[in-house]
Parts: structure tokens; sequence; C-alpha cells
């Protein structure tokens, strides 16, 4: 009896080991009579995830002889285990979304396919039409390793309603540090649990590319001009770290633990102000609170950071890079790409979307989101693309973090934070 | 000589002293159960909040109505179906994977003594030791070889036998009489005759255990679904749920709506086992 | 059975009776019975981890071609700050961690083991903790703990007490988390130690009852040493799982504030997928996994000379 209940279920085990083994090596790409097949990965979520899907389907449509398969590789945050994984197993998507942060070490991958020759051959291509920020990003020492496939930057974002009820007037375009301060601090009301505005502060890179932006506002630059040393630790970074400082310790600024928190006390009128992107727009408009968008203030500048993510393509053979590359040119040509705004609100990635006829629906569709447009040409500097990057981020925002729980000074904590980073370029290979 | 297992403690102290109409140790269970139970409790609620209301923070508590709709709009928006197929034979192939295999090892460190067994048991107890994230890669590599990528079949192999459950069963079978074993022995039983006709039936709380462990752990198991599954169709549900969630947009209300769906087959799982993990066996000798 | 031999036999026959004698052996039989164990576990388990050995004597991001650098990983691990802080970190952590969830979950178990109304209700509720996902049980806590919409903190703050920071403040946060891993951890423990009760034999306790042993004692006494080995496999388990925690630092903290939840596996985790040194995370498991060994084989040496086993 119970011999039999054994075998019985070691047989249900190999069973469902056949069963299993049935999907066995779908096809990541190749050539098959008909024509070439690529697999596309990202890790798109809701609108952009049914877009892209969408999208790929038209494409096939309309090009015989591609067939483009879209994946998804679960989320974007865990893109690169995944990425890594197959590039180890010998064979990568041909396109996959990556972080722009990635890129210097992305390229260094010898399958990546460098695109500037196919750029200078292709004209329509028109690169210069894209952004500046984004053309920066998918640049690694002069190769151009990506096509950019997503661009944002960080706008003012505040609730009309708190400001009406606090008798302040609404931000500007010449808005100035102390205009904003005095305003975080007029927003803020401890017994109600109110904030005029609110930092991410985890350490992360999400900590320390806002601190950038204050940066360069009080203009000052990350590294010196040959990349060789910290220069974030200038009179003008210990003074927009102090700005920070004061903001957090006036108990002006909710300190997000980096879970995304902020934007819900936002939506239920918590918090006065934001410094935020796109992505977070949807979710604003679905909550009904009365919202205005405005370029961020200015100390020397009203500069602002932006953070582009590209489409990286690896060399799986000469007749899928073809496609690949015609691939994505289709996608991210202005007509495509304009349709792809509409559907998600991302934000258009070519200055001559501006002009096309059907941009209107995407400015009324999203209320707001020419300001971050147009905040795009605020976006004149980028973090450097360099495979010490990833390294340096963790550094800049524990520096940041520790004078916003009280246990550095600004000057303190940039010190100690741009000898480290100085130590940490001048080893050699990483 | 009867050997009887032990029966639940009975529920009330020495006679006279209760004074309650019911046992005081529902005083000590009530609150920890509720405690235990907060997590479900949200879920639950989330799932039956509009989309806005599950993006709130603080969250919204007490949800405006009951948007029983969610749970059919989180099964269309992706493949359940699939999900839970893939997440069950997943999770099934393993739970018998590790009890027969499991048995089979444990059983061999627990009462046979063999050349090699304490170091061959210390090399197993080393698997548990190393991280999954080292290991994710040359595991992947491993099963892209044997042409199991992006399948429920790569899936399984990897977790058919674990370390863990060798020494859990090792453990649990020391714990055994051994005066059964040795009768059987003397009778001429094989050793594999023994573990299936004396040590199994007599293990059924322990192996119950690993079954359930088993089948949560690859149940609720997400990274190596992440590393080798591209097909949305081939996802566990666990894998299936994160396109729910995005890096700034997540449809709470949705993303728990499946999560607690994903729950049920568990909890009804653990219900069901419940017979096997707390029974009296009582055993009046060998045949 | 034949007549008693009066001679040897002949070297033939013994060489046969050698053979049949390993052939019949409990050491062919013990090989046999761990044979399929020992393939999966060599394949899916040994090889990777000797593919990650050869990975910490690289320099290796897994993009570019790696070069062998031999133990210059591990000598920069020597110098490493960050390093040395992850490991004060994790074994707070698991200090910690250990011995609530084993003894909580005893606890747990034994109340759990008796015929009450509502017992499978209240068992099932212990479980749910188990079942729940870590990225669940992250988002609940990070909610409860929050510093000004938390609950904890407005249960704080009706009894006059101060407010905390919880996962926000760089003294806190460990044992924020310590608590987190508890909660989810005990239902673990409370199931195997639940199986393990089942096989404690109902006349020994009969026995000490009748010698008028109160409950107490007879815990103590009786059924303690009785769960000698499961509480061993307990102990080895957690303190393996403790050392090697990840997943939950990974949904709430992200290894801070200031690095203060910076645990060996998340900062392993930091090396390989997000600084792009991969050789250098390997490393660091390698001496995460030689220092889990000589724990392991220490509580491992206690055990067998400390707790009792019926065989």
């Amino acid at each position: 009896m119970r011999t039999t209940a054994i075998a019985l279920l070691v047989c249900a085990l190999i069973a469902a080991l056949i069963a299993g083994c049935g999907g066995s090596s779908s096809p990541t790409g190749g050539s098959s009579g008909g024509g070439t097949n690529i697999t596309v990965w990202e890790g798109y979520t809701s609108a952009e995830a049914t877009e892209i899907k969408a999208l790929a389907q038209q494409f096939n449509a309309t090009h015989h002889g591609i067939t483009v398969t879209v994946q998804s590789d679960g989320n974007n945050d865990y893109a690169l285990q995944k990425v890594l994984a197959a590039i180890a197993g010998g064979n990568p998507p041909d396109i996959a979304y990556l972080y722009g942060s990635w890129a210097a070490n992305i390229a260094t991958n010898p399958n990546v396919v460098t695109i500037n020759h196919l750029i200078a051959a292709d004209p329509s291509f028109h690169w210069q039409d894209f952004w500046p920020a984004a053309r920066l990003a998918a640049t690694v020492n002069g190769k151009i390793v990506g096509v950019p496939a997503l661009i944002d930057n960080l706008a003012l974002v505040y609730n009309k309603r708190l400001f009406a009820r606090a008798h302040l007037a609404t931000p500007t375009a010449n808005w100035t540090w102390s205009q904003f301060q005095n305003a975080a601090e007029k927003l803020t009301n401890p017994s109600a649990k109110q904030f005029g505005w609110a930092y991410v502060n985890d350490g992360s890179e999400d900590t320390v590319w806002r601190f950038w932006a204050m940066l360069w506002q009080a203009g000052g630059s990350i590294l010196t001009p040959n990349g060789r040393q910290a220069a974030f630790d200038s009179p003008a970074g210990v003074h927009a770290l102090s700005f920070l400082q004061t903001l957090a310790h006036r108990n002006a600024t909710y300190l997000d633990n980096g879970n995304g928190s902020y934007l819900g006390l936002f939506n239920s009128g918590h918090i006065g102000m934001l410094w935020t992107g796109p992505w977070d727009l949807s979710q604003i408009i679905t909550s009904k609170v009365p919202y205005g968008v405005e370029i961020l203030p200015a100390a020397l500048n009203h500069q602002t950071i932006s953070g582009p993510d590209n489409w990286v393509m690896f060399n799986n053979g000469k007749a899928r890079s073809a496609a690949s590359w015609t691939f994505l040119k289709w996608l991210m040509s202005p007509a495509i790409d304009l349709k792809w705004s509409i559907a998600t609100g991302d934000l258009p990635m070519r200055r001559s979307v501006i002009a096309q006829p059907g941009y209107a629906t995407f400015t009324k569709r999203y209320p707001g989101i020419d300001n971050w447009v147009k905040n795009l040409s605020n976006a004149v500097q980028a973090r450097p693309t360099i495979t010490a990057y990833p390294k340096i981020s963790p550094i800049v925002g524990q520096a940041v973090q520790s004078v916003l729980l009280g246990r550095a000074t600004p000057q303190q904590a940039l010190s100690q934070a741009a000898s480290q980073v100085n130590a940490l370029l001048a080893a050699p290979g990483g | 000589m009867t050997l009887e297992r032990f029966p639940p403690l009975p529920a009330h102290g020495a006679p006279g002293r209760r004074r309650l109409p019911f046992s005081p140790w529902h005083l000590f269970l009530a609150p920890v159960a509720a405690v235990m139970l907060v997590p479900l409790v949200w879920m639950v609620i989330v799932s039956l909040e509009t989309e806005q209301q599950a993006q709130s923070f603080p969250p919204v508590l007490i949800p405006s109505g009951l948007h029983f709709s969610n749970y059919p709009a989180a099964w269309n928006a992706e493949p359940f179906a699939n999900f839970f197929l893939n997440s069950a034979l997943y999770a099934g192939a393993a739970m018998i994977g590790n009890l027969v295999f499991c048995s089979l090892a444990g059983y061999a460190f627990a009462r046979i003594r063999f050349f090699g067994s304490n170091v061959l048991f210390v090399v197993f107890l080393a698997t548990l030791m190393v991280p999954f994230q080292v290991l994710l890669i040359p595991t992947f590599l491993i099963v892209k070889d044997m042409g199991l990528i992006d399948s429920v079949g790569g899936l399984i192999m990897p977790n058919l036998c674990s370390a863990f459950g060798v020494f859990m069963l090792r453990q649990f079978f020391r714990t055994l009489p051994i005066e059964l074993e040795e009768a059987a022995r003397i009778d001429g039983t094989s050793r594999l005759g023994i573990l299936v006709k004396i040590v199994l039936p007599l293990s059924m709380p322990a192996l119950a255990t690993l079954g359930i462990i088993q089948f949560v752990w690859s149940w609720n198991d997400f990274l190596w679904p992440l590393i080798i599954i591209n097909t949305t169709t081939h996802a566990p549900i666990q894998l299936g749920l994160t396109t729910l969630q995005g890096a700034h947009n997540t449809q709470w209300n949705l993303v728990m709506a499946g999560t607690v769906m994903s729950l049920i087959p568990m909890l009804a799982l653990f219900l069901l086992a419940q017979r096997w993990f707390i029974r009296s066996v009582a055993f009046t000798g060998i045949k | 059975m034949s007549a008693p031999a009066t001679t040897l036999p002949s070297p033939r026959r013994q060489r046969v009776g050698a053979w049949r004698r390993i052939v019949t052996s409990e050491h062919l039989a013990g090989w046999l019975f761990v044979t399929p164990a020992a393939i999966l576990i060599g394949v899916f388990a040994i090889v990777p981890i000797g593919w990650s050995l050869l990975l910490s004597f690289q320099s290796n991001n897994l993009l570019a071609p790696p070069h062998f650098i031999g133990l210059a990983n591990y000598r920069a691990l020597l110098h490493d700050p960050t390093f040395r802080q992850s490991i004060v970190h994790t074994v707070i952590y698991t200090v910690l961690f250990v011995p609530i969830s084993v003894f909580g979950g005893l606890a747990l178990a034994v109340a759990l083991n008796r015929k009450i109304r509502f017992i499978r209700f209240y068992r099932l509720a212990v479980f749910v903790s188990l079942v729940t996902s870590t990225v669940a049980t992250g988002f609940l806590f990070l909610w409860l703990l929050d510093p000004t919409f938390g609950l904890v903190n407005y249960a704080l703050s009706l009894v006059g007490l101060p407010q905390q920071q919880f996962l926000q403040d760089p003294s806190q946060a460990l044992y924020c988390i310590v608590a987190m891993t508890v909660w989810g951890w005990l239902g673990f423990d409370v199931i195997i130690y639940l199986a393990a009760l089942q096989g404690v034999p109902a006349d020994l306790l009969e026995a000490a009852e009748i010698d008028g042993a109160s409950r107490f004692q007879t815990f103590r006494t009786i059924i303690v040493p009785l769960l000698g080995p499961t509480t061993l496999f307990l102990v080895v388990w957690s303190t393996i799982n403790a050392l090697q925690l990840f997943d939950e630092i990974y949904v709430t903290t992200r290894g801070g504030p200031l690095g203060s939840t910076t645990v060996i596996v998340y900062y392993l985790y930091q090396q390989a997928f997000q600084f792009f040194a991969a050789g250098y995370g390997a490393a660091i498991a390698y001496v995460l996994f030689v220092a889990i060994l000589v724990i392991t084989l220490i509580q491992l040496w206690l055990g067998r000379r400390r707790v009792y086993y019926t065989s």
C-alpha cells in the first residue's frame, strides 16, 4: 500500500517534469524561413507595458520579414540581474531596456552594438533631434551605445489648494531658493501632519540626483572637467547641502524612506510641494488633487536633472542586429514616439515631436506635462557616464543622508565624501 | 510494547481550578493570532479598494466600498490561470521530489553507518551556506545546458532536492525509537522496507511539515523564476504579480487581489495537511 | 544453516565471501540511499559553488572578459571598512534573531499543541505569517513604523511616549528588522516544533504525572530534552539563515539608513549587481561561507555532546 503510494508519487513527479519540459528553450530569436525574429526585453508596467506590445504588433504587421517578440523581464529594477545572466549564458536578448546609470558598465560588454556608424549612415535618423541629456546618457567615451528610450526631469509640482489656504502666491518660473524655502515653511503644519516639501532620504541614487540638481543650481559640478576628482565639495556644494539641511531642520520636509510614500501623501494633501517627474503624474491626476507644475527654483540658475534610459542592442549576428536597428529606428521615429507619449504620458524623446500635429492631444491629456517638456532645456548637465558612477552614488548618498539625519555638517559630509570619491577614481580598474 | 504518540494536551489544568468558561489559553492565543493575521487582513482590505485609495498614504483602512471587481480585473489583466498552473507544477514537483529524495538520504544519515557519511553530510549542509545571489548565474548556465530555459522544468530541476530537507528529516528520524527498526531488521526486512513500512508512517508530521515548507518556498519563489523565465505564460505566480508592480506606478489594489488569490491554495493545503501534522498515530507493534 | 566449518574457507571462497559482505553491507545501502540526493545536490549546488569560487579569484563584472587576479579580492576585503561593518551588523542581527525566534517558536508551538476550540484557526493564523510574501510584509512594516504616519508611533503617542524614527534611525533600524523577521519566521519554527511535539510519547508524560511532576517540570525535564534534535536543527538552520539575511533588507531599508542595516549578503549583492564587481561579491560569499561552516560545525559538535537521541 505504502509502496504503491510512493510509486504513484514518483510517477506524478516524472509526469510533472515531462509536462514542465514542454516549453523548453523557446526561441530567443533567430532566422526562420519567413524572416528574422528578434526579442526585446522590457520591464514596463501598466500603460507602458500595454503600449509596447501594441506597437510591436503594429510593427510586425507592417514590416514583413521581421518579427519582434516583446518579453517582460519582471520589472526594470530587476532587469540587470536577468540580462547579466543571459549574457553569461551566451544568448542575450537582441534589445534590452536598461537604466542610463548602467550604460557605462554595460558598454564594457563586447557584444553591445555601438551605433555611431549606423547613425552616420542614416541621416534620416536625425540623432541631433534627441534631447541633449538623452544623447549624453547614451554616449560612453564618445561611443553611442544605445538608442534613447526614456527621458524625464525633475520639476516642481505643488498643491494649489494648500497654497490658497496659506494665502501664498503660487510658484513662478522666476522663483528663487528663498521664495521656495519661505513657501515650504509656510506650508508646514506639524499638528496637521502637513509638510511643505518632501525629499527622498534613502541614501540611494534617488537621494543623490536631487542633490545634484541643487548643486548645479548653485553653480557647482559633480566632477572636475578632466573627470579625475570630485568637485562637489566646493562652496557651491556646501551652499546647496546647507539649503537642504535648513529645509529639513525646520521640519518643512517629509523624509521619504525610498518607498514612494511621498506621492500618496501629496495626493492626500499632506505635502505642499514635490520635486518630481512625469512618472508620478498619472497617479496625481487620478487622485484629483488640484496641482500645478513649474520649473525648479533657482539659486544661480534653474537647472534640472534628467534620468534618461536606453534601448541597448546586443549583437546576435548580422541579420538580427540589422532587424533590431530597423525596429528601434521605427520605434523612436517622431510619429511613433508621439503615439507612445500620448498613450503613456512619457515625455517625447525628440524635439521635433513638439511640432507634430497631434502634440496638443498629449498636452491636453496630461495637464502640466508641457512644463516638463519645457524644462528639458534646463537639463544641460548630466551625471558622468563613467563606470565608477554606481560606486560614487552611495558615497554621496550617505553624505546627504548624514546631514539630513543631523549627524554631520554639510562641509564635513561633503569633504569626507570627496576624499572617498577621489580614492575611488584614483584606483586602477574597478 | 505499545507506543502511543502524544495526543494534544487536554484543555484544562487541575480540576476545580478553572474560573473562566473557556480555556485560559485563549487569552494568549487569540491576541497572538490577531497580530499574526494583520498582514492578511490588510492585504484583503487593500484588494477591495479603488486604485486611488490603494495608492494612498497613509493607507485607507476603511474602503468606500467593497470592490470585488478587483479580483476578476486582476485575473484578466494577466494570464493568472497560467501563473497558477505553473506554480502548482513547480511547487508540487519540488515538494514531491524533496519528500522522496530527502527521506532516502535523511534515513541513510540517521540510521545507516556508511563510509564517508559524516563528510557527505557536512558537504550537504555546506550547500546551504552560500547565498543564492551568488549561485544564480552558474545555476542558470547549468539549466541552460540542459535546454530547460524558459520552462517549468527549468524551475523544478534545481529544487528537486535540498539539503534542508535532508537535515530536517535526519534529525527527525533520529528521534524515533530504534527498537522497532531493529526488530524489523532481525526479521529480515530490507532497509528500504523499514523506511517505507515503519519509519515513514511514524513520520507523517515531519513529512507533512517538510512538504508544506517546500511547497510554500517554491510557491513564493521569485528570484529564480525571474532569471530563467522569459515568456509571461510560463511564469509562476510571484513573477507574474511583478508585472502589476511598477517602479513608480503600482496598482496596489490589483496586486493585493492577485496576492490574496495566490495565498488561497497554500492556506487550503495547510488546512488539509493539518490532519497529518497533528494526528494521534497509535502504533500497536510490528505486523 | 550449514554445519560449523572446521577448516578455514579456501582463498577463493574468502574473496567471494568478502565481496558478498560488501554488497550486502551497510556501506552500499547507505550510498544507494544517498545517491539521488547527492546527484541533485551535487549538480545544482556543488557545481555552482565551485564556479563561484573561481569567480572570486577574478576581476569580473559579468560583462567584459574577466581577468584572473588570484587572492586580490580577499586581500581587499581585509581592508574594507564597509565589509567589517556588515559583519558587525550581521552578527548583532543573528545573535538577537536566533534565540528569540527559536524559543518564541517553542513557546507558541506548545501553546498550539492542544485541543481547544478554534485551535485550527489559531494555527492557521500563525501559518499565515509564514506564507505572506516578504514584499507584502516589508511594505506593511514600512507603514506601521513610519515616523509620522505609522500606527506604532500613534500608539506610542497615546501612552505619552516620544515618537521614534524606527527604520529611519540608524541606531534603531536593525532592531526593527529583527522584529520584522521574527514575525515573519515565527510560523516556521512553530510548525516544525508542532511536528516534533507529536513525537513525544504519551506514556512518559503519564509516568511523570503519576510521579507528581508539575506541568512545568514535565516540560523542562521530558519534553525539552526530547525536542533536542529539533531544537538543534532549528538553531543551526536559523543561524545559517540569519547570517544570510537579505530579502527583508532589500524590500525595506536597502542597507540604510547610513548603512546601518547593511548586512553581509546585502553588501555582496550591491557589489555584484550595483557596482558591477561580481568577483568581489563572490569573495565576500566565500568568506561568509567559511564562517557559517565553522559556526555550524561548532554547533553540531556541541549538539552531539548535549542533545539526547533515542538511538
